[in-house]
């Protein structure tokens, strides 16, 4: 007997399902974090091959390569950073897992009723692209009042804000107290890396400097020649 | 047998029910798990149903274009930065606190 191409969606959409489900719900009951991390992994797999089945092959490799490639790693490197005896035994009380699963129930039917007495139909007429991977490029790319460019756009901002803030929060040394600082890079802020004592005696220095230098016989000395000691020093820069 | 099978094709309701286990099954890891990795994984698991739904609407409500594919890919690149953006936080707290329990994340409640 042979299996024709309908049948053989119908078995493999429910086997993908069945699998999902079970490594989702193996997902957020593991006790162990590592092994959550891993059948994560599996969910997000068995997901790529959803989209294959949705007739959606480019998502599904965006999907292995972000969500697995990408976040998964990140995960793992999350759980083995964060390690601590106290949590290696994740085990919620009985009381918390009854509230938790009441209220994931009731979503669970609001939205199957919702779904099930809801008639879904295409709603519009016309013949579906025959390559979805290039429509996406087109869609993504496509400045006209159907496309999403300026979407695109701020997704790139997101990800390098996203980029910069892990780093800035994630960073081992806390940067000084001025915001903004790069640790002692920029002109003007290795002052703030120095000992107090000297950060205080530069200021008082500079303080000194601004007022006409007193001589020791308390004469003041003629105010032309400070002027131009000062212009020398700091490079004769207009102020 | 074939037939049959290929009667009992996949409907969209069969296809969002399943994304809708899937999110259920998230939110159950959201309000159980007392590690904040934890959390995050199971808020992944939710994004990335919530992905698949789009798809699922886009194959079987609008199958003309592909305005639920390009939805996907800014879950999925949004998801991307939630993760980056929360393990960060997740190290620098685990520095400071030694421990990702949220339930002695309060400091902020008294």
């Amino acid at each position: 007997m042979t299996v024709t191409p309908e049948a053989a969606y119908t078995v493999i959409f429910y086997l993908i399902a069945a699998v999902a489900v079970v490594l989702a719900v193996a997902v957020v009951t593991a006790r162990r974090l590592l092994r959550a991390a891993i059948f994560l992994m599996g969910v997000l797999f068995m997901s790529a091959g959803l989209y294959v089945l949705l007739d959606a092959p480019f998502l599904a490799g965006i999907q292995v390569l972000v969500y697995v490639g990408g976040i998964v790693v990140l995960i793992v490197f999350a759980v083995m950073l964060t390690h601590s005896e106290a949590l290696q035994m994740d085990n919620p009380p009985v009381r918390r897992k009854v509230l938790a699963s009441l209220a994931a129930a009731a979503f669970l039917l609001m939205t199957g009723g919702v779904f099930s007495t809801t008639e879904f139909y295409a709603l519009r007429d016309g013949v579906p692209p025959a390559d979805s991977t290039r429509a996406i490029g087109m869609s993504l790319l496509d400045a006209g009042p159907a496309g999403y460019v300026l979407p695109f756009e701020v997704v790139s901002l997101l990800l390098l804000a996203a980029v910069i803030g892990g780093i800035v929060v994630a960073r081992k040394v806390p940067p000084p107290a001025q915001p903004f600082t790069s640790g002692g890079d920029m002109p003007g802020e290795a002052d703030f890396q120095r000992p107090r004592s000297q950060r205080d005696g530069a200021r008082q220095a500079r303080s000194l400097a601004d007022k006409p230098p007193v001589a020791p016989d308390r004469s003041p000395v003629p105010p032309a020649q400070p002027v131009s000691q000062r212009d020398v020093q700091s490079g004769g820069g207009a102020r | 047998m074939n037939d049959f099978l290929a009667a009992h094709a996949p409907t969209a309701t069969a296809w969002l029910v399943l994304g809708a286990i899937l999110f259920a099954t998230g939110l159950y890891g959201v309000l159980s798990r007392r590690n904040a990795v934890g959390i995050l994984m199971a808020v992944e698991l939710m994004l990335n149903s919530a992905a698949l739904n789009f798809v699922i609407f886009n194959k079987f409500v609008a199958p003309v274009a592909v305005d639920g594919q390009v939805m996907a890919i800014f879950a999925i690149a949004v998801a991307a930065a939630e993760a980056v953006v929360a393990m960060a936080i997740f190290v620098a707290l685990f520095r400071h606190r030694a421990t990702v329990d949220v339930n002695r994340m309060d400091s902020m409640k008294d």
